[in-house]
């Protein structure tokens, strides 16, 4: 017998029908966003992957995290670390979360705001991506920028012309978001 | 009778004077009373238009003829009167002394007795009858003499009386004062009875006799504050009902049940008491109550009566004393309930029909008996006897009767159920009261609220908290069968239950329990208190139950179906029999939890070297008829399991556990001496052979180990732990009387310290081993005799004292295992905490150097399931981190993520 349900069924009935119509089906979603997000965290926990690290923020909804990408080695982002946010929709994980570099990169697909052009984030997104893959596919976008739509063109350029350069650049923007 | 005098035309009049000599301005204004002042009081009835002067006069016009003649007649025939009529001013001090006589006395000192000389005989004969208008002349006599009453009262009684009421406390006041004013109003009226009214014409006889007692009335109530009297009326009814209602002596059989014996005896045929009551026939029953009652039951109803009487009679009746003799009688009702039925619980009940006898037979003859004395003035021409009491009054008592015994019954209700099942009859006598739903949400209520106070709190175990709820559920089933009353009651107390960490524990630990084998102990073991022994006979018991009926909500032939109790909450569920296992297992969302907690229990009992685990077997198969097989199938394998490993007993008796299907246990490694390796491995080795899949995990910590010690003067024989066995065998393969010291066997066995010492102890509590100093053992091949413990003194201190030191030791050695027990405990709950450092090292990866408060509250909020650790785990684990270089604390006690 579940007893804990018990006050919202002694609630007048009025007030369950209408929370019933108006919210319970977001609210429901949230739920659902929340145990999928819970699911994801311990998935990471449980089996973490070199160079990614995530985790809710401290507001307690979890529906943003900040997430950590160490910089992968022979690349030019080697030895750094790149924060970046992520934010979840209500109706995760049919839409993408919202991902932005919080640390000033240097980076053909990353803009001056720390917006990111990266196709599975946008059009590609499907319900079976999560935060670890979105994170990886990051990873490897640090070595392997996509040059073709380049949101930094000149970071474009300087990745073909000039790799030495291109290294001068990122040390330059990079700077340690230390904490707070 | 008040129509009658209405008809009288001076009757306004007569009031009004009435008024203005009680108007309280000038009652204060003539407090001294004295004699001389009489004119004064004439004077200011002049003013009033209605005194005695006026009255010359007005004879004066009725009379125009012979005026000076009947004039000087009627003065004089006057004077004569009212000086024979007037009463002296002997003050109270006569009346109050005289008030325990007949009166007589106190009469003739008034002087009220002395016949009138002839010529006031003639003078009286002439004023109230001589006149034409004999109504009128008389009545102002009369109205005179009525004036003469009250100022004598308010002269010579008033202060008396007063000052009796000063003393509420003295005993019998009121009667005492009743006594005078009766005794007063003998003194005011004997003089009117034996001279005035034969005077009068018989029609007018009863109305002056009537109007000059209402004087004395209206005085009386005037002069005594009601408040004051009330108050003392309700004590003196209160003394008296006591006793007229029996209640006084049920309060003497409560209390001295042994030594008033013989008083009882002496009172028996005369008995309101319950217990009497219930051991009679029913016709004799009927009759207890009635027939002759106790000679001082008759003594103080007379007394009462007559008291009651005489307070109507003063005037002091009427409906305020009604109102004062209800409030009494309410308290009585109350007083009785209490006193008749508290704490007797027997079962077949009584209680209701005897309260029924009690309030037709006693309570009802005493109302009316009363109510006909002090009946209202408005009632005095009808019938007093039965028109007070109507029928319909004796039902509303009852009704009234039956609530007290309710309310009565719900205030003791938590005992009663502490009590159960002696206490059924309580049960019973509630069940009739709580028919409509505002006495069973007063139940509940109470009984909610005396839970709260007396149950659920920190200070009662689970075991009792569990005891009582299954006497609840008992009990409750009984008192309401439809189950809407324990739905209600049972809410508080599951959900206290549920927050409970051990409630599990207990309950399965209760139903493993061996049942007891015959009544004979159970009755001497009610029950255990720790265990709830209870629950596994209910869990047979239950079972029988359950295959007498097979009753489902969907039975669609159930002829008998009704629908749920309007009062039911909406979650509702009818449970058709007093299901307490039922009950108890639903306390937990999933069956998983007890499930669980069941394999943990199971798992224990069946690593116990045993003999067979019959037990174990039938609780496991009526819990299957519950919960369904699939549900216990792990503790059916871990059975399995133990039946199996039987088949291939040995040299050695291993039990095959299937990992997967029994819980967690904890183990302590440790190197086991090398024969028994070799004979594990070749176990291991056939096992293997003939289960191919299937691979054998030694768990060394658990398991028996018969040992055989042959020392030089003893043999030892005895079923021991396999890591003390192990300890023991270490000293064993070593040369005779070298020591060991703990280190040493700790490196030797690969068995943990805490263990080791543990082990040590054990053995030397057993007088095996020797601890020549600290953390460095011996064996004792040899027991030190008598005299050589003497004489090594106090230097070899565990020789000192054999007994003493054993014992020490054997204390020392469990305490040593509880620690190592409780070390392991540690370390599996920090296996748990790594997966928690998972979870802190995203946390501060990702969000910086954080708070531990901050570290919790994240924790608690992302943990699937919380964070079962305390902030001081939580630190002391995280001080670990610190000094293993995992974690720095920066600036405001931050943790911080070393890189």
């Amino acid at each position: 017998m579940d007893y804990t349900m018990e006050d919202t069924q002694n609630s007048a009935p009025d007030a369950v029908g209408e929370s019933k119509l108006n919210s319970s089906a977001p609210r429901n979603d949230t739920q659902s966003v929340t145990k999928r997000l819970q699911a994801e965290l311990m998935q990471l926990m449980l089996s973490p992957s070199p160079g990614i690290s995530a985790f809710p923020d401290a507001d307690g909804n979890l529906l943003s995290w900040t997430a950590t990408i160490t910089g992968p080695t022979e690349t030019p982002y080697e030895g750094l670390t790149m924060k970046l946010s992520f934010a979840f929709p209500n109706n995760y994980p049919y839409s993408p979360p919202t991902v932005l570099f919080k640390t000033p990169i240097y980076h053909p697909n990353v803009d001056f705001s720390g917006r990111i052009c990266l196709d599975i984030l946008k059009d590609k997104w499907s319900a079976v991506y999560n935060v670890q893959s979105v994170l990886l596919s990051l990873q490897s976008l640090l070595g392997e920028p996509n040059n073709a739509s380049p949101l930094n063109a000149q970071a474009a350029e300087l990745w073909d012309s000039n790799q030495e350069e291109f290294k001068r650049h990122v040390l330059a923007r990079h700077r340690d978001l230390d904490d707070e | 009778m008040s129509t009658s005098l209405a008809n009288v035309p001076l009757n306004a009049g007569r009031r009004r004077v009435f008024n203005s000599v009680f108007s309280p301005a000038s009652l204060q204004a003539r407090s001294p009373f004295s004699p001389s002042e009489n004119e004064n009081l004439n004077a200011s009835f002049q003013s009033t238009g209605s005194s005695s002067t006026v009255r010359n006069d007005s004879f004066a016009v009725i009379h125009p003829d012979g005026v000076a003649d009947s004039d000087r007649d009627w003065d004089r025939a006057w004077t004569a009167a009212t000086a024979f009529l007037a009463v002296p001013d002997l003050g109270f001090a006569p009346v109050y002394e005289g008030k325990d006589t007949d009166g007589s006395d106190a009469i003739q000192a008034f002087g009220r007795l002395s016949p009138p000389s002839r010529e006031t005989a003639d003078a009286l004969t002439y004023l109230v009858s001589a006149a034409p208008q004999a109504a009128d002349e008389s009545k102002n006599l009369i109205s005179w003499y009525g004036d003469e009453i009250r100022r004598h009262f308010l002269l010579n009684l008033r202060g008396g009386l007063h000052q009796l009421l000063k003393h509420p406390e003295q005993a019998g006041l009121l009667r005492d004062m009743v006594k005078c004013l009766q005794l007063a109003r003998r003194i005011y009226l004997t003089p009117v009875i034996h001279e005035l009214m034969p005077r009068l014409r018989a029609s007018t006889q009863g109305v002056v006799l009537t109007q000059l007692q209402r004087t004395f009335h209206a005085v009386v109530s005037y002069s005594l504050p009601w408040s004051q009297i009330s108050t003392l009326l309700a004590g003196e009814l209160a003394q008296s009902a006591i006793v007229i209602l029996g209640i006084d002596t049920l309060l003497e059989d409560s209390s001295s049940d042994e030594d008033s014996e013989n008083d009882m005896q002496i009172d028996r045929h005369y008995s309101v008491s319950y217990d009497d009551w219930r051991q009679q026939s029913p016709e004799d029953q009927a009759h207890m109550m009635l027939d002759s009652e106790g000679s001082h039951v008759t003594i103080a109803r007379d007394q009462l009566l007559a008291f009651m009487n005489g307070l109507e009679v003063v005037g002091l009746g009427g409906d305020k004393a009604q109102k004062v003799f209800a409030s009494v009688m309410n308290i009585m009702m109350t007083e009785f309930v209490r006193a008749a039925y508290t704490d007797r619980w027997e079962a077949p009940t009584s209680a209701l029909a005897h309260l029924r006898h009690w309030v037709d037979n006693v309570f009802c003859r005493l109302v009316v008996q009363v109510l006909a004395t002090i009946h209202t003035p408005t009632t005095d021409n009808r019938v007093p006897s039965t028109a007070d009491v109507s029928s319909g009054d004796i039902e509303k008592w009852q009704e009234i009767s039956v609530a007290r015994l309710g309310a009565l019954r719900t205030s003791e209700l938590f005992d009663v159920i502490v009590e159960w099942p002696a206490s059924a009859g309580a049960i019973e006598d509630l069940r009739q009261f709580i028919t409509h739903p505002a006495a069973r949400a007063y139940v509940t209520q109470s009984f909610i609220a005396s839970l709260n106070q007396r149950l659920l709190h920190p200070g009662a175990s689970t075991v009792e908290i569990l005891q009582l709820y299954i006497s609840i559920i008992r009990g409750f089933h009984i008192l309401d069968p439809k189950g809407v009353l324990l739905d209600r009651i049972a809410r508080p107390i599951r959900r206290y239950l549920r927050e409970r960490d051990d409630t599990v524990k207990v309950i399965v630990s209760g139903l493993l329990a061996e049942a007891p084998v015959t009544a004979a102990t159970e009755a001497t073991l009610p029950s255990s208190t720790d265990t709830l022994i209870e629950l596994s006979t209910e869990l047979a018991r239950a079972h029988k139950l359950s295959l007498e009926h097979k009753d489902s909500e969907l039975d669609w032939d159930d002829a008998n179906w009704m629908p749920d109790p309007v009062d039911a909450a909406p979650d509702y569920r009818k449970s058709k029999s007093a299901d307490v296992i039922d009950s108890l297992v639903s306390l937990f969302d999933s069956k998983e939890t007890f499930v669980k907690e069941l394999q943990t229990l199971l798992a224990d009992r069946l690593l116990q070297k045993r003999e067979h685990y019959d037990q174990e077997v039938s609780v496991l198969e009526l819990l299957k008829v519950r919960f369904g097989d699939s549900a216990l199938q792990a503790c059916e394998v871990m059975l399995r399991d133990i039946y199996d490993s039987r088949r291939v007993d040995g040299v050695l008796h291993a039990k095959i556990l299937s990992r997967f299907f029994w819980p967690e246990i904890q183990d302590q490694e440790f190197k086991i001496p090398d024969e028994i390796q070799s004979i594990q491995d070749r176990y291991s080795a056939g096992f293997e052979a003939i289960k191919q899949s299937r691979k054998l995990t030694w768990r060394n910590g658990l398991g028996q180990v018969t040992v055989e010690l042959e020392l030089e003067d003893r043999s030892f024989l005895e079923e021991v732990t396999t890591w003390q066995a192990t300890v023991i065998h270490a000293f064993q393969s070593s040369d005779e009387s070298t020591t060991k010291t703990v280190e040493d066997l700790t490196e030797e066995l690969e068995m943990a310290a805490p263990l080791v010492r543990s082990a040590c102890l054990f053995w030397v509590s057993k007088r095996i081993l020797a601890e020549i100093k600290r953390d460095c053992f011996r064996v004792l091949e040899t027991l030190p005799s008598e005299d050589e413990q003497h004489v090594a003194g106090p230097g070899s201190a565990e020789d000192e004292n054999s007994v003493d030191d054993a014992a020490n030791a054997a204390a020392a050695a469990e305490a040593a295992a509880a620690a190592a027990a409780k070390e392991t405990a540690e370390a599996a709950a920090m296996e748990k905490m790594n997966l928690y450092w998972q979870f802190i090292v995203g946390m501060l990866t990702n969000q910086g150097a954080m708070p531990l408060q901050r570290i919790v509250m994240m924790l608690k909020i992302v943990v699937p399931g919380g964070f079962p650790f305390s902030n001081e785990e939580l630190r002391e684990f995280l001080a670990g981190m610190v000094t293993r270089g995992k974690l720095e604390i920066v600036s405001g006690g931050s943790y911080k993520l070393v890189h």
